[in-house]
C-alpha cells in the first residue's frame, strides 16, 4: 500500500467523522424524539464509520 | 463580594452541560476536519498522534457523552410530550380527580414532575431503559412515517405489571397496611407475584382515560403561591 493512499482513507474517515460530528452538535440542542433519532441513526454511524476507517487504514498500512 | 454574590443568585439558572457538550463536539469536528483536509500531518511522528486523537479519542468521547446526554434528556416529560398525539396524556396530568392514578401522582410529585412518563413506563428490568428507547424509536418511526392512532387508540404493547408499581410502593406503610389491600389475606402476596393486577381488577382502573378528558375539570398549578 502507498502512503497516497493511507492519506486518502485518513481524508475520508476525517471527513465522515467531522460530518458525523457535525450532525450530532446540531442535534444537541434539541430535547426532540427527532433529535434523539438523528443523533443515533445518522451521527453515530457517519462517526463509527470515521473511525473504523481510520483504524482499519493503520492496520492496513505495510511500513517500507 | 456580598453585592456578587447577590448578583449571581438573581442570574437564572442555566445549564451549562449541552453547552460544554456542544463546544467539545465542535473542537472534536474541527480536528477531524483538519486532519482531513491535512492528511500529510501523518507522515511526522507528532501528526500520527494529532491523528489518533482527531479521529479516535475525540470522536469516541464526544459520542459517548452525546449518547448519555440524549439519553437522559430522553427521559424527561418534555421529551415524552412532544408529539402531538401525546398531548392528551399529558393534560390528563392535571385532572382534577383522585381517582385518576398518573393524575394523583403527579400532582402530589409521588414521581418526579420532570420525569413523570418515564417513570412510570419504563421496565424496571436490567434492560428496561433500554427496551423503553427501543419502543420509543418505533414511536418516532410511526409518528413520521406511519399512521398515527388518535390517543384514545393508544395501548400499552403488554399488560402493565405491578412491578413497576411496586418499585415504589412495596414496603410503604401507606401501602402494606391500607385495610382495601387486606380484604383477601393473600392480596399483597399475589399484587407482588403480578397475579393480582393493581390495574385491571377494577381497584385502580382509571389511569390517563384520555376517550374522556372533555367531561373532566383540571388543576391549574399555583406558581410561586399565586
Amino acid at each position: 500500500m502507498t502512503a497516497t493512499l493511507l492519506e486518502r482513507r485518513i481524508r475520508w474517515a476525517g471527513l465522515l467523522i467531522a460530518v458525523g460530528l457535525l450532525l450530532q452538535m446540531l442535534t444537541l440542542p434539541l430535547t426532540h424524539p427527532l433529535a434523539f433519532v438523528g443523533f443515533i441513526v445518522l451521527g453515530c454511524p457517519l462517526v463509527a464509520a470515521g473511525m473504523l476507517l481510520f483504524l482499519y487504514s493503520l492496520v492496513s498500512h505495510d511500513t517500507p | 463580594m456580598a453585592a456578587c454574590r447577590a448578583l449571581l443568585k438573581r442570574l437564572p439558572v442555566m445549564n451549562t452541560t449541552p453547552l460544554i457538550l456542544i463546544s467539545f463536539t465542535a473542537i472534536a469536528a474541527v480536528l477531524g476536519l483538519l486532519t482531513a483536509l491535512r492528511p500529510e500531518l501523518t507522515r511526522a511522528r507528532g501528526g500520527k498522534i494529532f491523528a489518533f486523537m482527531a479521529l479516535c479519542v475525540l470522536p469516541a468521547l464526544a459520542m459517548w457523552a452525546g449518547v448519555n446526554e440524549h439519553l437522559e434528556r430522553s427521559t424527561s416529560t418534555q421529551f415524552c410530550l412532544s408529539c402531538h398525539v401525546m398531548a392528551d396524556f399529558g393534560k390528563s396530568l392535571y385532572v382534577d380527580d383522585k381517582s385518576y392514578i398518573p393524575a394523583v401522582h403527579f400532582q402530589n410529585h409521588f414521581v418526579p414532575t420532570d420525569r413523570a412518563c418515564f417513570t412510570c413506563h419504563t421496565d424496571y428490568t436490567l434492560f428496561g431503559d433500554y427496551k423503553a428507547k427501543w419502543r420509543g424509536v418505533h414511536h418516532v418511526l410511526v409518528q413520521y412515517l406511519g399512521k398515527i392512532p388518535k390517543p384514545e387508540e393508544i395501548k400499552l404493547y403488554t399488560a402493565y405489571n405491578n412491578r413497576e408499581c411496586l418499585h415504589c410502593h412495596a414496603g410503604m406503610r401507606k401501602y402494606e397496611e391500607a385495610s382495601s389491600h387486606h380484604k383477601n389475606p393473600e392480596m399483597l402476596a399475589k399484587a407482588a407475584t403480578n397475579q393480582l393486577s393493581c390495574i385491571s381488577t377494577g381497584c385502580h382502573d382509571t389511569v390517563h382515560d384520555v376517550a374522556n378528558l372533555k367531561d373532566a375539570t383540571f388543576w391549574t398549578p399555583k406558581v410561586n403561591g399565586k
